[in-house]
């Protein structure tokens, strides 16, 4: 199974990463090898296997009480644009979301 | 040859669950009017290394709002991971449901136009966590960057119900009452506040019309609409819209669109980037949600009864009219008040519509809250009673209330201020003060006794003369009895 | 003297007897490490004023008769992807600047509660992602037998430096075999728990559902030890099991393998593995069956073929998932873009190196839409396969002996451009994370070069008190690990 270099970007956009026409081939090649590797699982037959098993353990419950957590200023401290009380990003232009 | 359309409009509603603390950390969530970004913690501000811990309450809240909607709880459910960058997405994904949602399979009935119930499926139920809130440059001052977003992580993290119902809606009005309904019912559960206007109960509308023909258009989703008005509005609009274009033959695509309040129209909002794809898969860090044998049942016992079942109650066993029972089961608050004041012995009829009129009347005027009303249920019970006992006239009743409202003091003491003693002027009293009446205005007595005083208009006058003198504290009735009977004797 | 040289047991025994203070232990550590670590880089970020002056703080302690706790004094070294309040905390990436956390990984808040005293925070490959500690923003570490040889990864830094000395014990984190392989290649002693057993509070993720925190030792009593103190129940991690730890010291020295059934993989006996490991396996086999184990073979088909294609499927998707939060809103580096997309794009392009990308890509890819049910449920799919395979494995074995990796340690650069001839570096390692199950690197001696050879002790689930007991029979025959650096 041979993958794009089209598909490569693609792929790229949706993840957020920047990536140069060299690494897009090198990506694409390394798609491929990996790919084809990927492709061994088909030789299974795996008709009536449930992927996802539910009866092992399940998750705990937490009482809900609220707490309050006093180190907020370190956290907005740390970020690279902060805004007074706020976290600072790009304008954004559109209303989806 | 003129075509018909139908249109077809399901509902999302996200309902913030009104637990103390958020639905996978411990901060607060109540974060209206709170400085921006207090409410949180290193969970929610998708700090590396941090794990989710589901919160007891937003269960048990979905649960109980699954089982008031007839939906199929469903004994083993999970949480999957819905990838998507977004500033307000601090993990980019939100924690929500998917394939195995909370709850399925439901109905909640509205009321048609013409007075019949229909009921309107409900899809899904589901969990998930709400994202946080964007500030784009204000003219506060501070916020002028022209090239600058801000972000407000407080709302991150508040569990949702999202509520997604089958497309059975068909008109606006419809849409409108189905959400009021919910609205209504997740009140009644004490499960949200439900307040579109602050955002805990959002609506976004999936539209598609049908024409006669055999046409079907695309469906769009509106999205913005922050009141019943809006939404009504908005779906006349896109149905128009939608009609418009079929009629001219054109193709709808189908599109997310914004509901512009102030220009009241829709605008289709273009993501520059490729179409999403959320890419979905089971939350690894949280294990599966099994609830425990006998939860479902539990919660079920622990329903408050659904409003419009108290509703018919109320007209079956109070007696009340279609109106009083719709008007005193709106809200749960209301229902109970109504029915401590029946327990503290007021009369059904007289307790109705001295709630229906008068303290909804001051609830109104003060845009209170019932919680915040100064006088309490069994008080006004009382003044029902005094009432029902002829001891207190309505008109009394009204300067009393009117007293206690004003400087919130008790009952005895407002009769006293308002000099109106408890059990009014009647018997005897009344008698010789009827006949003080009927002395002091002999001439007019005259004219009755003549005959006439052919449309009771002097009676009626002497009569208004005795309750003035008894300011309100007679019975009315008894009143034109005793009148009735000096004015016929002699 | 030489206190790096001790172990944890001794560590602790001797300051709490007053043989020694923790700061002479502290201070003798920080000796070792001054002289090797240049050529060596181990760590990536050193703490040597706070190490200090938390020694002071258990010797002040013990002065006034208190009990620093079941690690009184014992150094010890994170790897940089568990958070400490405070320490920048890096993952090996570039893309976290000068991060610190402003919280606790349970793991090491649990350690210091016992008075173990942090170091500093190991070198590894950026998000655990790799298996040489090459793939590091901080450059590669080198192997402390041989500085032109890899340490493995991706807990490269964590098992260097107790390879070297730097520390008794280390942790590390283990996705795919990132504990037991590093081990295997420094010679040391390296456990990966089974998925649940320790706490991820504190952990940056790289697949949730494969990671696990475990540590690095020279012996298999110190392994028990910290294990002891890592591994209590925590409300804070939802997929970690809340039921009491058993002692696990416990079984330490009454442990024969008599009347035990030790499990070996039928197909991994004519797998393409370095004669020496080979050499290595089957004295281990031996030892066993000396110690009187019956060796039972076992046939393991599914995880065998198909183990490397699985795990290179759900972990990529995971991670994909897992480091899409690296955003630079909130913390980490920052950019000046003035547009939403160019900054994601900016950001994470700069910011993560060429392995990351790699398996965000792979990661995104198949989780995309059209390609979900082809690769991912599919990998889902395996993976409950290999799960009950193995669970039919133990039904009739206690513990199933394996090579931890096919070969000693690979040089510098040697798989840096053959990705996937580095991906099955992790061949005998990640089908143990896809069953959740506990594995265990043991050193089983050297090679003629002088390289360490390890072997891999496979147990149930929840099975680490087996797994240790049977660890220890042969740590007897083979002796403890030993420091490198020529000093022996
Ligand atoms: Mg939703
Ligand atoms: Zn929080």
């Amino acid at each position: 199974m041979a993958i794009s270099e089209q598909e490569v970007r693609k792929v790229a956009l949706l993840a957020r990463l920047e990536v140069d026409e060299e690494e897009v081939r090198s990506l694409a090649h390394h798609f491929d090898s990996i790919l084809e590797h990927f492709g061994k699982l088909n030789e299974l037959d795996l008709d009536n296997i449930d992927p996802f098993v539910m009866d092992e353990t399940q998750t705990p419950l937490r009482e809900d009480r609220a707490e309050k957590w006093e180190l907020r200023e370190d956290a907005l401290n740390e970020a690279s644009h902060r805004d007074g009380d706020f976290f600072r990003v790009p304008r954004i232009v559109s209303e989806e979301g | 040859m003129s075509l018909l359309f139908t249109p077809v409009i399901g509902l999302e509603i996200h309902v913030q669950l009104a637990t103390a603390s958020k639905i996978f950390c411990s901060c607060s969530t109540d974060y209206i009017g709170a400085v921006p970004n207090t409410n949180v913690c290193p969970l929610c501000l998708g700090l590396p290394g941090t794990l989710p811990v589901l919160n007891a309450k937003a269960v048990e809240y979905g649960v109980r709002a699954s089982l008031a909607l007839n939906c199929t709880v469903r004994n083993a459910t999970r949480f999957h991971r819905k990838n998507y960058f977004y500033p307000d997405l601090p993990k980019a994904y939100q924690i929500s449901q998917y394939d195995l949602p909370l709850a399925e399979h439901g109905f909640i009935n509205i009321t048609s136009e013409d007075g019949t119930l229909r009921p309107i499926g409900i899809t899904r139920l589901h969990l998930e966590e709400d994202a946080g809130k964007l500030v784009h440059g204000t003219s506060d001052g501070r916020l002028t960057g022209a090239s600058q977003s801000f972000v407000d992580y407080n709302r991150g993290g508040v569990p949702l119900a999202e509520i997604v119902s089958e497309p059975d809606l068909r008109t606006p009005a419809e849409a409108r009452q189905y959400v009021s309904v919910i609205r209504q019912l997740v009140r009644y559960l004490g499960v949200s506040d439900g307040d579109m206007e602050k955002g805990s109960l959002r609506v976004d509308a999936n539209i598609s019309v049908k024409c006669s023909d055999g046409r079907w258009g695309e469906r769009a989703e509106i999205k913005n609409m922050n009141s019943l008005k809006a939404l009504e509005r908005a779906l006349e609009y896109e149905i128009k819209r939608h009609i418009k274009m079929l009629s001219e033959g054109k193709i709808i695509i189908q599109e997310t669109r914004h509901w512009n309040d102030s220009q009241g129209i829709t605008i289709s909002s273009r993501s520059k980037e490729e179409a999403h794809d959320y890419r979905y898969f089971p939350e690894p860090d949280l294990p599966p949600l099994v609830l425990p044998d006998g939860y479902v049942k539990e919660q079920l016992d622990k329903l408050p009864e659904l409003p419009w079942d108290r509703k018919r109650r109320f007209k079956d066993t109070y007696g009340l009219s279609e109106q009083d029972s719709a008007t005193l089961t709106e809200n749960r608050d209301m229902a109970d008040f109504y029915e401590n004041c029946l327990i503290s012995g007021g009369s059904p009829e007289r307790t109705a519509n001295w709630l229906r009129t008068e303290v909804l009347r001051v609830l109104n005027e003060n845009k209170m809250e019932l919680k915040d009303f100064p006088i309490s249920s069994h008080i006004i019970a009382e003044m029902i009673v005094m009432m029902d006992n002829r001891k207190l006239s309505n008109t009394a009743a009204k300067e009393v209330f009117e007293h206690m409202i004003e400087n919130s003091s008790d009952l005895h003491s407002a009769m006293s201020l308002c000099d109106i003693s408890a059990g009014g002027i009647a018997g005897d009293q009344l008698r010789d003060l009827v006949s003080k009446i009927l002395e002091q205005n002999n001439d007019v007595v005259r004219v009755i006794r003549s005959g006439e005083d052919l449309n009771g208009k002097k009676q009626k006058y002497l009569k208004g003369l005795v309750m003035r003198e008894t300011r309100g504290q007679a019975d009315p009735s008894e009143v034109s009895w005793i009148l009735a009977s000096l004015l016929e004797n002699n | 003297m030489d206190f790096y040289r001790l172990s944890a047991h001794e560590i602790c025994r001797k300051v709490k007897s007053g043989e020694i203070t923790a700061r002479e232990t502290i201070e003798s550590s920080l000796e070792r490490i001054n002289s090797l670590e240049k050529g060596l880089n181990a760590l990536i970020t050193r703490v040597d004023e706070r190490a200090l002056e938390k020694a002071d703080r258990v010797d002040r302690m013990l002065s006034a008769g208190e009990d620093p706790g079941l690690l009184a004094g014992v150094p010890v070294v994170i790897k940089d992807n568990m958070c400490v309040q405070g320490i920048r905390t890096t993952c090996a990436s570039r893309i976290l600047g000068d991060w610190k956390p402003p919280f606790t990984a349970t793991v090491v808040a649990e350690l210091e509660k016992e008075g173990a005293i942090v170091l500093g925070k190991a070198n590894m490959d950026e998000f655990a992602m790799g298996s040489s500690t090459e793939h590091s923003a901080f450059g590669p570490c080198s192997n402390p037998w041989d500085p032109d040889r890899v340490p493995g990864g991706s807990s490269g830094g964590s098992a260097a430096s107790v390879a070297a000395g730097y520390a008794p014990i280390s942790l590390g984190s283990d996705t795919g075999g990132s504990i037991r392989q590093p081990a295997a290649f420094c010679g040391t002693c390296g456990l990966k728990p089974t998925y649940g057993l320790v706490s991820r509070w504190g952990l940056v993720a790289f697949a949730s559902s494969l990671d696990q925190i475990g540590p690095f030792a020279r012996s298999i009593e110190d392994i028990a030890l910290t294990l002891q103190v890592i591994s209590k129940p925590d409300p804070r991690d939802s997929t970690c099991n809340p039921s009491k730890r058993p002692d696990y010291q416990s079984v330490l020295d009454q442990s024969s393998l008599k009347e035990k059934k030790v499990g070996i993989v039928k197909e991994f006996m004519d797998y393409d593995i370095d004669p020496e490991v080979r050499e290595a396996l089957e004295k281990t086999i031996e030892v066993a069956r000396s110690e009187g184990a019956e060796i039972v073979e076992l046939s393991l088909p599914v995880m065998v073929r198909y183990g490397l294609a699985t795990y290179y499927i759900i972990a990529p998707a995971e991670a994909s998932s897992n480091l899409a939060r690296y955003d630079g809103v909130r913390y980490g580096i920052s950019s000046e873009e003035e547009d939403l997309m160019d900054m994601y794009l900016k950001i994470r392009g700069d910011g993560f190196g060429e392995e990351v990308k790699r398996r965000i890509l792979t990661g995104t890819y198949v989780l995309s839409s059209g390609y979900y049910d082809a690769y991912y449920l599919t990998a889902q799919k395996v993976r409950q396969i290999m799960t009950s395979e193995f669970k039919e494995a133990f039904s009739r074995v206690d513990t199933i002996i394996m090579p931890t990796a096919p070969t000693p340690a690979f040089r510098k650069g040697e798989l840096l451009d053959d990705p996937i001839q580095m991906y099955m570096a992790d061949v005998f390692t990640l089908p143990i994370n896809m069953a959740g199950l506990p594995g265990l690197s043991l050193n089983a001696g050297y090679s003629r070069k002088g390289l360490p050879l390890g072997v891999q002790l496979i147990g149930p689930k929840w099975g680490e008190m087996q797994l240790l007991a049977a660890a220890s029979v042969l740590e007897r025959s083979f002796g403890p690990s030993l420091i490198a650096g020529g000093d022996q």
